[in-house]
């Protein structure tokens, strides 16, 4: 066998197993695109912090939560049978076009920008990084209706979960030090895996 | 690639089997059922609105949060697609079994074929297990407490009424009789590994189940479906389900029946994908949904 195809054969192989490794080991947890926008779930405020942030239903109304994730968790207002509005809270890192439409809003509710989309939905951006929006579902809301919605939210709770806002002291700490210095030795832990239980996972 | 979410709505079938099938069932259910395969009408739907350029947003938004992996909305297609095929395939080999029995020289080969009722419950508890499986992929754990979830999973199932309805008629009374969920219990009880791993399904859902081993696994199975024969009890009690009303309703859409419910259910697994059809609709409407949120 000559050299030259020795070699080839030898490339091939190698180019084969590399990409047989790419297409079907488990690498694909490691690839971009797992998550909304490529922005890592750790950045992302988790959706279970904004349930107990929803407005308390009026007498005769349900609020029925219906989907939570990293950075979003909604829910229906109810009134019997009937689906009045969904109410949702998300986190708007993900979705950084949403800010767009804020920028020209002239309306204010407890001082932050609010707008109306369409003739059915209302959205308020909340310390620059929570949007809060009502949609109104069957018959309908008027605007009033949907910007009382959107007041009756815990908004000052809602922004004191800015990540940015909170007087985390690592982050503190680290920044006070000079350049090159700013890692924070921790002691050595051992690595513990968290143990899989057998119940079901939420997706995000 | 595969297909995004709402590429899969777009595709359904506007006239076929299977949309008459559920046209069918959807009689039993009030309310009804219309066939809502366009993506512009369902945004349309939920913002309110048809305004054009809300609807190219909240559609580049749903296609976004379908394309991203750890967002669960494509895994909860995948798991209703293997079940889809499982139910196929068993119903295709079920049908091939029929007609291998008329033909003299071929009958061994009929009574070779798994056509038992343990194997049709089994199917059954797949089915409930990749619905509640594919409700926490697409909804995550939504509420804060128990009670909350357990109202998101009423809530759920009275939005999937006819869907819900056409899992109850076509895997339970159609197959299995009227006392289908009382005999449930009993027929799941003898399952062995053996059974399990005859279902198609089971194979590409194992992995998503939670527990380790054919035995966990049939008893996540056997939980699940207990969780579930409370709440489809009074489902079947309130619409006043039967077998009987399940073929008349079906003979509405798809013309008269001749043969026994049995071979009516083994046609409808062989040649409708009931369960993936409805499933598809389903999170895409709870996808946008949340699209629609986060524009």
């Amino acid at each position: 066998m000559s050299r030259t195809l020795r070699w080839g054969i030898g490339l091939l192989l190698v180019a084969g197993l590399l990409l047989g490794a790419f297409l079907f080991l488990p690498f694909r947890s490691w690839l971009p695109g797992g998550t909304v926008g490529d922005v890592a779930k750790r950045e992302v405020v988790n959706g279970t912090q904004f349930n107990r942030l929803f407005p308390t239903p009026q007498p005769g109304e349900q609020l029925v939560f219906t989907q939570e994730k990293r950075g979003f968790s909604q829910a229906r207002l109810k009134r019997g049978e009937e689906v009045r509005a969904l109410l949702s809270i998300s986190d708007v890192i993900t979705a950084p076009a949403s800010l767009g439409k804020f920028q020209h809003s002239s309306d204010m509710l407890q001082n932050w920008p609010l707008v109306d989309q369409g003739s059915q939905a209302s959205a308020l951006l909340v310390a620059d990084r929570f949007q809060v929006k009502v949609i109104g579902q069957g018959s309908g809301l008027d605007a009033t209706q949907r910007h009382e919605l959107l007041g009756a939210f815990n908004l000052p709770a809602l922004a004191a979960l800015n990540p940015s806002l909170q007087p985390a002291a690592g982050v503190r700490g680290r920044k006070a030090l000079p350049a090159g210095q700013g890692e924070v030795v921790r002691p050595a832990q051992p690595q513990r895996q968290p143990q899989r239980q057998p119940v079901l996972e939420p997706a995000a | 690639m595969s297909a995004t979410v709402l590429e899969r709505l777009e595709r359904l079938p506007r006239r076929n089997l299977t949309v008459l099938a559920i046209k069918g069932i959807s009689t039993l259910v009030p309310g009804g059922w219309r066939n809502l395969t366009s993506p512009a009408e369902l945004i349309g739907d939920v913002m309110g609105s048809d305004d054009p350029e809300l609807i190219q947003q909240v559609r580049a938004r749903a296609d976004e949060l379908s394309r991203a992996r750890h967002e669960g909305y494509r895994r909860a297609l995948s798991l209703y697609d293997a079940v889809n095929r499982s139910q196929k395939a068993a119903g295709g080999l079920r049908v091939l079994a029929n007609v291998a029995g008329a033909l003299p020289l071929v009958k061994r080969v009929a009574s070779l074929s798994p056509a038992s009722e343990t194997l049709q419950a089994v199917d059954l508890s797949l089915k409930v297990a990749a619905e509640m499986l594919a409700f926490t992929q697409v909804n995550g754990l939504p509420g804060d407490s128990f009670a909350d979830f357990a109202a998101s999973l009423n809530d759920y199932a009275g939005e999937a009424r006819v869907r819900m309805a056409a899992m109850v008629c076509f895997d339970a009374l159609l197959p299995l009789g009227d006392q289908a969920l009382h005999r449930l219990d009993g027929l799941l009880g003898q399952v062995g590994s053996r059974q399990l791993h005859q279902v198609p399904a089971y194979a590409g859902m194992a992995s998503l189940l939670p527990g380790r081993g054919d035995a966990a696994h049939l008893g996540f199975l056997r939980r699940g479906v207990d969780h579930w024969l409370g709440w489809a009890d009074g489902f079947i009690g309130e619409l006043g389900l039967s077998g009987q009303r399940a073929v008349r309703a079906l003979e509405g859409t798809l013309g008269p029946w001749q043969g026994g419910m049995e071979q009516l259910a083994t046609f409808l697994d062989a040649f409708t994908d009931t369960y993936a059809h409805t499933g598809v609709q389903a999170v895409a409407r709870r996808l946008v949904e949340r699209a629609a949120a986060e524009i």
